[in-house]
């Protein structure tokens, strides 16, 4: 693998983010929309890709750190009236609170028995905002980040504007992740991964670099959970159902779940899939009981055939042909 | 006192429901090393295959068993065709540890939605096949009836039945054997493929007795988007957790203490608590015993 | 009787070519998005899977088959209706999702009966129909929020609020059942707080209350409800949630022989639907039932009769309950308003129908709805009933008896509404 210098990734991202900019001037407001919900994916999908394909743990629970961020961001921003960064910030900082303390539990547990405790996360805890008359019950907080600074003119779009903020959020995000990931933690928490005794060995502390790992992870679901709840304008305990955190592992999934480079393409999945099994239900067009549930269909058998055939994800296996072809010539 | 009682009983028939659920799911990952997330799916399915058996044969006990033929024979379809497939692809690298948990989870879909398509989404119905009113003690109603009576036997007998295939029978022996090492039960002459399907088709079964008995349990009505199923998915697998997923006694011991805590939580202190309860129990069982209450150590590194 | 049919084809046919081409003859001016010269798009978001969808997912089939019954006979003005449905599964974020792709890629003119607070909160707040100016009608919730014209001014409730019908359940105890030790279940939510606020306002005393988390609702659920009611001695039991809740609380109580005075919110309250999932009739009968709208069994009533006929072929095999009643009464409301709007209807004149002509609005519902320039309040009423011995809900004294009310401190009163006539045949005049 080659490597990149950390000033030519940063000269990397800041092109890619002037593209995005251009690109948010050219495409329709649906898009845009649709291009920060993909913001929001991207982060989330990350912190799934840090946490299990980096440090090899697993996690059926993130919705509900991205519930911890929602919720922190919109009390903070609502309630004690910081501004939206710091709001975000915070967000950041209680979701890896949280993270860290399942962290320490999680060190001690293997595999399965994370993931049943991370589930039962998911499930109990966005009921907790029934119980507190400040997380505003079942139709949640308002989350209201105000309309773009009107410099940018009267055509600039609510969504626009959710977008930058989102696709900033997200570049962020990622480079400081590929940063941390090529670091001597990244190295770690690979040896970790592959052969805990050998690492151990090595002296790299395998329980605080898996620690770590998952307390990072939460920060970034917090993010992801505060940008989400800024585009939905509202945090409600329904936004983030087990749907939601499945559908993370999803995403990872298809984008290849041991490196970052397909990130993109696992957001831009998750948000178009549902649109194109609709268009593809009404296509067919036959009677109710198949429409309704043909979207249901296409993302599951999607799901079946990915992971069949492209366990390890599109970008990983164009890497693994490539490098065939390239043994085939050699020899 | 007769609030303690019937929390008690409340407690134990609901876990014991969640103690089949949670047998299948430790069969499964016994057998395969995957946790089944498809398994209420499959269990749903199998319910299905029981309602239209009792349409036409009229009797539960034989629909009963048709549903558990149809469990097993889809469950060993699913690993035959589906998880072998997928072992065989993703048995490295970080993918190994969700690759099957995101196919099973596909399953669960792909099942949901064919059920939905075919049977639509309103409630049908079966009917118990003894009666569910509750036994009286002087004026006093017990929740507990001759068919929660039934489902306790029914599930004593399964465990049972199960314990005694695993620890006196050559198939328990290659049962264990290749749960515990594949390599050297490959090696020792066992068919390791073939007792894997026999583990799955084994859950299955138990998956339809499951979503049989949790449906006349109810009112009788079942759905693809039935309530009680999602209960099931969720509480089986925790149970089985909380036992320790190794041991089929810890899926008992699992569920019904999952049963009991849920139904003390939901009587003594607030309905409001049911889905947090279960996360609490789990984390301070995990706490204590990493490993479940009857997993072994070694477990952990597989 | 096939000759029958075919002249009924016959005749409908020939209305839909006349009206064909009129509709070519006199090229009306689409200026509005959604409306063009032949149709009209309409929008609804809801959840059609899911544990949330059950029940709920009949109201895209019933509204659909009345504007289906609505196209064949000539649609609003020559134009046909189509409605499109989407399914957010009852999750905020999807709702968003769904309803953006609605406005901005399908173009609809309005959207019709979004359902959960949550989720129309989120749509407000992110898709802001509000700044779009797209109407938002007959929202499928009791939350009293969505009236605030300044908050919300393109959105019309339709269902009285929770507040409003425990308001009208307390001041029924009071006359009733005073003394009597009272015990409720309400859901742990916005839905069940809401409830308690207006019990508060009636000054209802409970013996026990007992909450239950949303998805939880199942049989094992049910007995532990049940036992501490018992343990608590109640004599009347308010059941004040959803229809899931109701059906799993009253098939218990039937098998542990635990009857006391039942009295059921109108929410899960619908005997068709009840029934459907296996609780014997038998345990409905004497419990006190409301309702905003007819009884969905009450053949006499012209709504009903007209609903349920078409809705029978439509989705032949399918119930004829709540859900279905209300999602055609949505639409029935709608073609009215669509049709007053004039002939070529915009946003704009469809919501200033709304504003100025709502309340008298034919429709099937016992009370008023209260738009005005003002507020965007629904229906404000409910009647008291009782289920017969085949569980079915019917008026107490034999005819409906309504009760109106607001959503803050006022009193509970008798509704003088006299309901209009039916428009011939269920269509708009």
């Amino acid at each position: 693998m080659h490597k990149i210098k950390s000033s030519q990734r940063f000269v990397l991202f800041v092109v890619f983010g002037f593209i995005l900019f251009l690109l948010s001037n050219r495409v329709d407001e649906l898009r845009v929309y649709q291009g920060a919900t993909a913001a929001v994916f991207v982060i989330a999908i990350s912190s799934i890709i840090l946490l299990t394909g980096y440090s090899g743990q697993v996690s059926l629970g993130h919705g509900a750190l991205m519930a911890i961020g929602a919720y922190s961001a919109a009390v903070a921003h609502n309630e004690l009236h910081f501004s939206i960064l710091v709001s975000f910030f915070i967000a950041v900082l209680a979701s890896a609170f949280g993270g860290a303390l399942l962290g320490i539990a999680a060190a001690r547990l293997s595999g399965p028995y994370l993931a049943g405790t991370t589930l039962a996360l998911a499930i109990g805890l966005p009921s907790l905002a029934n119980q507190f008359h400040v997380l505003g019950g079942e139709q949640g907080l308002a989350f209201d980040v105000g309309s773009p600074p009107p410099r940018l003119g009267s055509e600039f779009t609510q969504y626009k504007w959710y977008f930058w903020i989102a696709a900033l959020a997200a570049l962020i995000a990622i480079w400081l992740l590929s940063n941390v990931l090529g670091s001597r933690y990244g190295r770690n928490w690979r040896a970790g991964r592959s052969n805990e005794v050998a690492a151990a060995l090595l002296g790299i502390n395998t329980a605080r670099s898996k620690i770590l790992a998952f307390t990072l992870s939460a920060g970034l679901a917090g993010l992801a959970g505060a940008v989400l709840a800024m585009i939905i304008g509202t945090v409600s305990p329904s936004a983030f159902p087990l749907a939601l955190s499945f559908s993370l592992l999803t995403g990872a999934v298809l984008a290849g779940i041991s490196t970052l480079s397909g990130v993109m393409i696992g957001a831009v999945v998750l948000v178009s899939i549902p649109e194109l099994a609709d268009a593809v239900a009404n296509r067919i067009g036959s009677s109710e009981k198949i429409t309704t549930n043909l979207p249901g269909f296409m993302v599951s058998a999607l799901l079946i055939v990915t992971v069949l055939f492209l366990p390890n994800g599109p970008v990983e296996h164009h890497r693994e042909r490539k490098a065939k072809k390239a043994a085939k010539k050699a020899l | 006192m007769f609030t303690l009682i019937n929390t008690i009983l409340i407690g134990i028939t609901a876990g014991s429901i969640y103690t089949l659920m949670a047998l299948a799911i430790v069969l499964v990952w016994r057998s395969t090393r995957v946790i089944n997330f498809a398994q209420a799916g499959m269990a749903l399915l199998s319910t299905y295959i029981g309602y239209e058996a009792i349409a036409r044969t009229h009797s539960f006990w034989i629909a009963l068993f048709i549903a558990m033929l149809g469990g097993a024979l889809f469950a060993a379809i699913i690993e035959l065709v589906f998880m072998r497939l997928l072992l065989k692809r993703s048995t490295s690298g970080p993918i190994a540890a969700v690759a099957p948990i995101i196919a099973t989870l596909g399953v669960l879909g792909v099942i949901r939605s064919v059920i939905a398509a075919l049977w639509g989404g309103a409630d049908v119905r079966i009917i118990a096949p003894v009666s569910n009113f509750g036994f009286t003690i002087g004026k006093e109603v017990l929740v507990f009836s001759p068919l929660k009576l039934l489902i306790l036997i029914t599930v004593v007998i399964l465990v049972l039945l199960l314990t005694l295939l695993f620890q006196k029978t050559n198939i328990g022996l290659a049962l264990r054997a290749s749960a515990y090492s594949p390599e050297i039960a490959r090696l020792s002459g066992i068919r390791v493929d073939l007792v894997r399907t026999l583990g799955w088709s084994l859950a299955g079964a138990g998956g339809a007795v499951a979503g049989m008995f949790q449906t006349v349990n109810g009112n009788g009505t079942f759905s693809p988007d039935s309530i009680e199923f999602s209960l099931l998915l969720v509480s089986g697998f925790i149970a089985a957790v909380i036992g320790g997923l190794e041991s089929l006694i810890g899926a008992v011991i699992g569920g019904v203490i999952l049963g009991l805590v849920i139904s003390f939580v939901l009587i003594y202190i607030s309905g409001s608590l049911f889905f947090l309860a279960p996360f609490l129990v789990l984390l301070t069982v995990l706490i204590i015993r990493p490993q479940g209450i009857m997993g072994v150590k070694a477990a952990r590194r597989a | 009787m096939k000759a029958m049919n075919r002249r009924k084809l016959i005749s409908v046919s020939a209305v839909l070519a006349v009206a064909s081409l009129t509709a070519t003859a006199v090229p009306a001016q689409a200026a509005e998005v959604g409306v063009s010269t032949s149709e009209i798009k309409l929008g609804m978001t809801l959840p059609m899977t899911g544990t949330a969808s059950l029940g709920y997912n009949k109201i895209p089939g019933a509204a659909k088959a009345y504007f289906d019954y609505l196209n064949a006979n000539g649609g609003v003005n020559g134009r046909k209706i189509t409605l499109i449905v989407k399914d957010d599964r009852y999750v905020p974020t999807e709702a968003v999702a769904k309803t953006n792709e609605l406005i901005l890629k399908d173009k609809v003119m309005a959207l019709l009966a979004p359902l959960g607070t949550a989720n129309v909160k989120a749509v407000a707040s992110s898709v802001n129909p509000a700044k779009r100016g797209v109407p938002v009608l007959f929202v499928n919730t009791g939350f009293s929020g969505f009236a605030d014209v300044k908050k919300y001014p393109t959105t019309y409730a339709i269902l009285p609020s929770y507040i409003m019908e425990a308001k009208i359940m307390g001041k029924y105890i009071a006359e009733n059942f005073a003394g009597k030790k009272i015990g409720l279940l309400y859901q742990d939510d916005d839905f069940g707080s809401d409830a308690l606020a207006g019990f508060k306002t009636a000054g209802v005393n409970f013996a026990v209350k007992v909450a239950y988390a949303s998805g939880s609702q199942g049989a094992a659920a049910a007995a532990g409800w049940i036992t501490k009611f018992k343990a608590a001695e109640a004599d009347v039991v308010i059941l004040f949630g959803v229809s899931s809740a109701t059906s799993a609380m009253l098939g218990t109580a039937a098998v542990l022989k635990y009857a006391p005075q039942w009295m059921l919110g109108s929410v899960g309250g619908d005997a068709t639907t009840i029934k459907l999932t296996g609780v014997p009739a038998g345990v409905l009968y004497n419990a006190i039932g409301f309702s905003p709208v007819p009884a969905t069994t009450d053949m006499n009533d012209e709504y009903v009769k007209l609903f349920s006929d078409i809705y029978a072929k439509a989705v032949p095999g399918s119930a004829f309950d709540l859900n279905v009643l209300l999602g055609m009464n949505s639409a029935f409301m709608t073609a009215q308003a669509l049709k007053a709007a004039g002939t070529n209807p915009t946003r704009k004149s469809l919501m200033a129908v709304l504003n100025t002509q709502g309340a008298t609005l034919a429709n099937s519902a016992l009370s008023p709805v209260g738009y005005s320039g003002t507020s965007h309040v629904g229906l404000t009423g409910y009647w008291v009933g009782k289920y017969s011995p085949t569980g079915d809900l019917a008026p107490l004294g034999g005819t409906y008896v309504t009760y109106t009310t607001d959503s803050g401190a006022g009193a509970v009163v008798k509704s003088t509404y006299k309901r209009p006539a039916m428009p011939a045949k269920g269509l708009p005049n």
